[in-house]
């Protein structure tokens, strides 16, 4: 018997209604979007007090380094995407194959934004140099922790499927770690800008 | 209730999208504007870029309202509450 291709539309296999994977990493997705949101509004209501310092220290930083992550992280939630989409259609090493391109993407925003921390650490800033450096690492330094719990947790998923732990009926799993992922994506898309660009 | 998943090419036009609007606020971001304009050009496309995250890379779209409903409306209120310092800075 033939598998369906995965181009075709929405004649993919159903799944029960409800987000998709564990119903346990939705609740934990919420608590860390609310956790990120605090930040984000802390930033921009601090700023309020420090704009001019705020927009003198967020000139120093490297858009490029940030253009590069930000797009590591969207192509690499993409490829989970395509991991859900290959073991819906009982895929497995197609799916393993997506999810270690997607642990690769993320592996890039590491090696980047390990660059960076350096250049920061060489150049003598610390979280008390000023408001701006104490929210920059902070955010930054937190969501990289995300991004490293992401990866282990995609790793693990990854090597599941290329076991054949999933098939088209039971793949909880990997949609699991694939939420998990995109939230790390969907907060860097609101960081990037937030503390990158606008001013 | 059933939960259907995006058709591949779907989701590449998705990815696609997502990437052009990186860019796009990249560019704003190289050639140093700044002021109102700026902030809620780069903030509606930071949150429209997570909007398109939330309903089709989380497949939330479809069979998932109460979840849907409630990222995007955290999307919504982070982006009125980062917004706000902002338009009061005297932008």
């Amino acid at each position: 018997m033939s598998l369906p291709s995965e181009n075709t539309a929405d004649s993919a296999l159903p799944t029960p209604s409800g987000p998709p994977g564990d119903l346990a990493i939705w609740f934990f997705i919420l608590a860390e979007l609310l956790a990120f949101g605090v930040f984000f509004v802390a930033y921009a209501f601090t700023r309020l007090n420090n704009i001019e310092l705020f927009d003198t220290y967020q000139r120093l930083l490297d858009t490029r380094t940030g253009l590069i992550n930000t797009l590591a992280l969207v192509t690499s939630s993409y490829f989970a995407l395509r991991a859900v989409i290959a073991i819906r259609h009982g895929r497995s090493l197609h799916c393993a194959r997506w999810l270690w391109g997607a642990i690769g993407l993320g592996g890039l925003f590491v090696v980047v934004k390990l660059f960076e921390f350096s250049v920061h650490t060489q150049g003598g800033v610390t979280l008390s140099t000023n408001a701006f450096y104490m929210f920059y690492l902070s955010l930054t330094f937190f969501h990289f922790m995300h991004v490293l719990m992401g990866m282990v947790i995609l790793g693990v998923v990854a090597w599941k499927a290329g076991h054949g732990g999933y098939s088209a009926r039971e793949h909880t799993g990997v949609e699991t770690g694939a939420a998990y992922w995109h939230m790390v994506d969907l907060v860097w898309l609101i960081l990037f800008p937030l503390v990158y660009v606008m001013r | 209730m059933k939960t259907k998943i995006l058709p591949t090419a779907t989701a590449t036009r998705v990815w696609l999208a997502l990437v052009a609007l990186t860019l796009t606020t990249f560019t704003l971001g190289v050639f140093g504007y700044q002021g109102i304009g700026l902030v809620v050009t780069v903030l509606a496309i930071a949150l429209f870029k997570a909007h398109l995250v939330v309903d089709h890379f989380m497949l939330l779209r479809r069979g998932a309202p109460l979840w849907r409903a409630l990222l995007t409306g955290y999307l919504i209120l982070i982006g009125i509450l980062i917004a706000v310092p902002f338009a009061l800075a005297g932008h």
